[in-house]
């Protein structure tokens, strides 16, 4: 280590696990469901179609990834609140101070490092924004995604019992409504909306990288390794 | 501020296309109990043309046999259990018992072609003989004054309890005074309302009566609108569907013959009997989907050998109708038996947003910014591109204010 430099953890091993969980599912998810929407390789197997299960095995990675995804997501909600090492929460209230804070962070991006007026050791308000949308593109993609699973179940009845469709409907039905009044208009918001998840992602990974670069604070390693180095004298 | 209010109440209760297929013995013998009553009421009543149901059978040359046959696939279809089949056929029966006027307005008249123009005489076309059809633009003789005449008879003798059928949609826009019908002139939207006054029930046939179909495609000149937008306060049944399936119009009439009540319905005011599946799942192409064996073009290989037409642009699997399961002309055959894809003809806005003949992906429908129209994914490889751009500016920016600033401080 640097010397001048402190050492400041700011990600626990079972967040960093999290995190590249959620990375692979988001790729998977990803891959998956572009095939699902328009199948862009074809299944040259001679066998006959009991055999080969291309577009099911698709549509399984896809459920298997959404859900290890959203799990996931109800961990971090709860992490959100009940941390013991971070409460985000915290940083998405708003409250005079965390404005301020997440303006002066957008400045320090806009102005290209040239002003920076926040303290960039601890976690910041506009990151803390930020993820905060990812999470809400995540429940979206949820419950368009769980619509859009019921369908199938149309009999009412399912191998865990008539509950679980039920509650889907209960909990997704409204998706139809607010994106147009079909269900077609679910499968196409629900399109639209990936690609604003890779958008954000594209944004996310840029963004820390250049932290790194430019703040010289080492920030790309929190994810790995949980911590960042900050300028003692800065503290 | 109270529509508002309405307006989420009901987004939150909105009936699902949940079906329930079996309520328990108690509702079943309940029920049954109630429709043998309301049969022995109707019986009691005055048939309203001299036309007898088993005479017309044997005219047809179809015997007891498969009449009996046809009365048990339509309870099934009509989700009742087999005791209810003795019901059904007395209802069948008593069909000329049930006055009905048909209103034709925007539309191609495809439904009651549907119902005309089926190979041979089937049970399901007697039947529809047999009703008491009190007015039909299309196939009375009369025109003029005299069509409104009989028109105003009808409503006038069958006040409170004929069924209106009506097929087309109903132009409230820019469209509202030009269409116009009968010698008055009178235009779409009054007519229909005028005639729904006395209707015990409105029956919506066709997907341009259900929700405005062909004639409210985008751009939508006339302003179409389905008649669930125009009648309020009285029941209506939407019957979608392009066109709509004698069985089921057969079937929702039977269903208040027999129970003096409409059938139950979704959210869409559709029959849960036929709506309440989709497509996709009783498909017999259904393995060649899950298998990922797709018809790539018109006529290759995989068309060839009933591959799944989900690339040419199926959309069996957003689509609730029965017509996998009853099919077409007396069960002969159904859009995708016959090798092309399901176009969502059952479902709102079918025209815009799934008859365009491929998947949803490559579709080009109008994009969240408006403007012209673009496939989805061009949109989303769009939006990409511009964060794109948007991240190689402030990093190239960033890049070069680094250097300054680096000269600056050496
Ligand atoms: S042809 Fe259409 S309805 Fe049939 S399995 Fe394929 S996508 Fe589904």
């Amino acid at each position: 280590m640097n010397s001048g430099h402190k050492q400041v953890k700011r990600m626990t091993a079972f967040m960093r696990i999290n995190h590249w969980v959620v990375a692979i599912c988001m790729v998977a998810a990803v891959l998956t469901g572009l095939y699902i929407g328009h199948p862009y390789y074809q299944t040259l197997m001679a066998d006959g179609a009991v055999d080969k299960y291309v577009m099911a095995w698709n549509r399984w990675i896809h459920f298997m990834s959404a859900i290890i995804f959203d799990v996931s997501s109800i961990v971090v909600f709860y992490l959100y609140f009940f941390s013991r090492f971070e409460k985000p929460y915290k940083k998405l209230i708003p409250s005079l101070k965390n404005i301020k804070e997440f303006f002066n962070v957008f400045v320090n991006l806009v102005t290209l490092n040239r002003v920076k007026k926040f303290d960039s050791s601890h976690a910041d308000s506009f990151n803390a924004v930020f993820f905060f949308i990812f999470h809400l593109l995540l429940v979206w993609m949820l419950l368009s995604g769980l619509q859009m699973y019921v369908h199938g179940l149309a009999s009412g009845i399912s191998a865990i019992g008539a509950w679980w469709p039920a509650l889907l409907h209960l909990a997704t039905d409204w998706t139809v409504t607010v994106t147009g009044g079909s269900l077609m208009d679910v499968r196409i918001w629900h399109h639209y909306s990936m690609y604003a998840i890779i958008v954000w992602t594209m944004f996310h990974i840029y963004y820390q990288v250049w932290r790194t670069i430019f703040w010289k604070e080492g920030d790309i390693a929190i994810v790995i390794g949980g911590s960042k180095f900050v300028k003692e004298d800065k503290q | 501020m109270s529509d508002r209010m309405e307006g989420v109440k009901k987004l939150f209760e909105s009936k699902s296309a949940r079906v329930e297929t079996n309520r328990g013995d108690a509702y079943y013998s309940r029920l049954f109990e109630q429709c043998q009553a309301r049969l022995g009421e109707l019986r009691a009543q005055e048939p309203l043309n001299r036309l007898d149901f088993s005479e017309l059978l044997a005219e047809q040359g179809t015997d007891r046999r498969d009449f009996m046959k046809w009365v048990s696939a339509t309870t099934a279809m009509l989700m009742l259990p087999p005791m209810f089949a003795p019901l059904v056929a007395e209802a069948a029966e008593l069909m000329n018992r049930a006055p009905v006027i048909w209103l034709e307005l925007q539309d191609c008249a495809g439904n009651s072609e549907a119902l005309l123009r089926s190979d041979g005489p089937k049970i399901e076309e007697i039947v529809l003989d047999i009703i008491s059809l009190e007015f039909h633009e299309t196939l009375m003789a009369p025109s003029g004054h005299q069509a409104e005449k009989q028109l105003e008879d009808a409503m006038e003798h069958f006040k409170g309890k004929y069924l209106l059928f009506v097929e087309g949609s109903i132009p409230v826009g820019a469209g509202k005074d030009w269409c116009t019908i009968g010698a008055s002139g009178e235009n779409f939207v009054d007519h229909l309302t005028r005639v729904a006054e006395g209707a015990a029930a409105v029956v919506a046939v066709g997907a341009c009566a259900t929700f405005g179909g062909i004639p409210a495609a985008a751009p939508n000149p006339t302003g179409a609108v389905g008649v669930m937008d125009v009648i309020k306060g009285k029941p209506v049944i939407n019957i979608p569907a392009c066109p709509a399936n004698p069985a089921n119009m057969v079937g929702v009439v039977l269903h208040y013959i027999l129970t003096g009540q409409i059938p139950e319905l979704d959210s869409l005011l559709r029959p849960k009997f036929a709506f309440g599946y989709r497509i996709h799942d009783n498909c017999e192409r259904r393995a060649h989907f899950d298998a990922g064996e797709y018809v790539e073009e018109w006529g290759d290989a995989g068309a060839k050998n009933n591959f799944c037409l989900y690339k040419m642009g199926c959309k069996g699997p957003m689509t609730f109708n029965n017509c996998s399961i009853v099919r077409y002309n007396e069960g002969v055959n159904w859009p995708i038996g016959v090798g092309r894809g399901c176009i969502g003809c059952s479902e709102p806005d079918f025209w815009d947003k799934y008859a365009y003949e491929r998947p949803m992906a490559d579709a080009k429908i109008k994009a969240p910014t408006g403007g012209v129209e673009k496939s989805v994914d061009e949109f989303g490889l769009g939006l990409l591109t511009a964060a794109g751009i948007g991240i190689a500016i402030h990093a190239a920016a960033s890049a070069i204010a680094g250097k300054k600033e680096d000269g600056g401080e050496a």
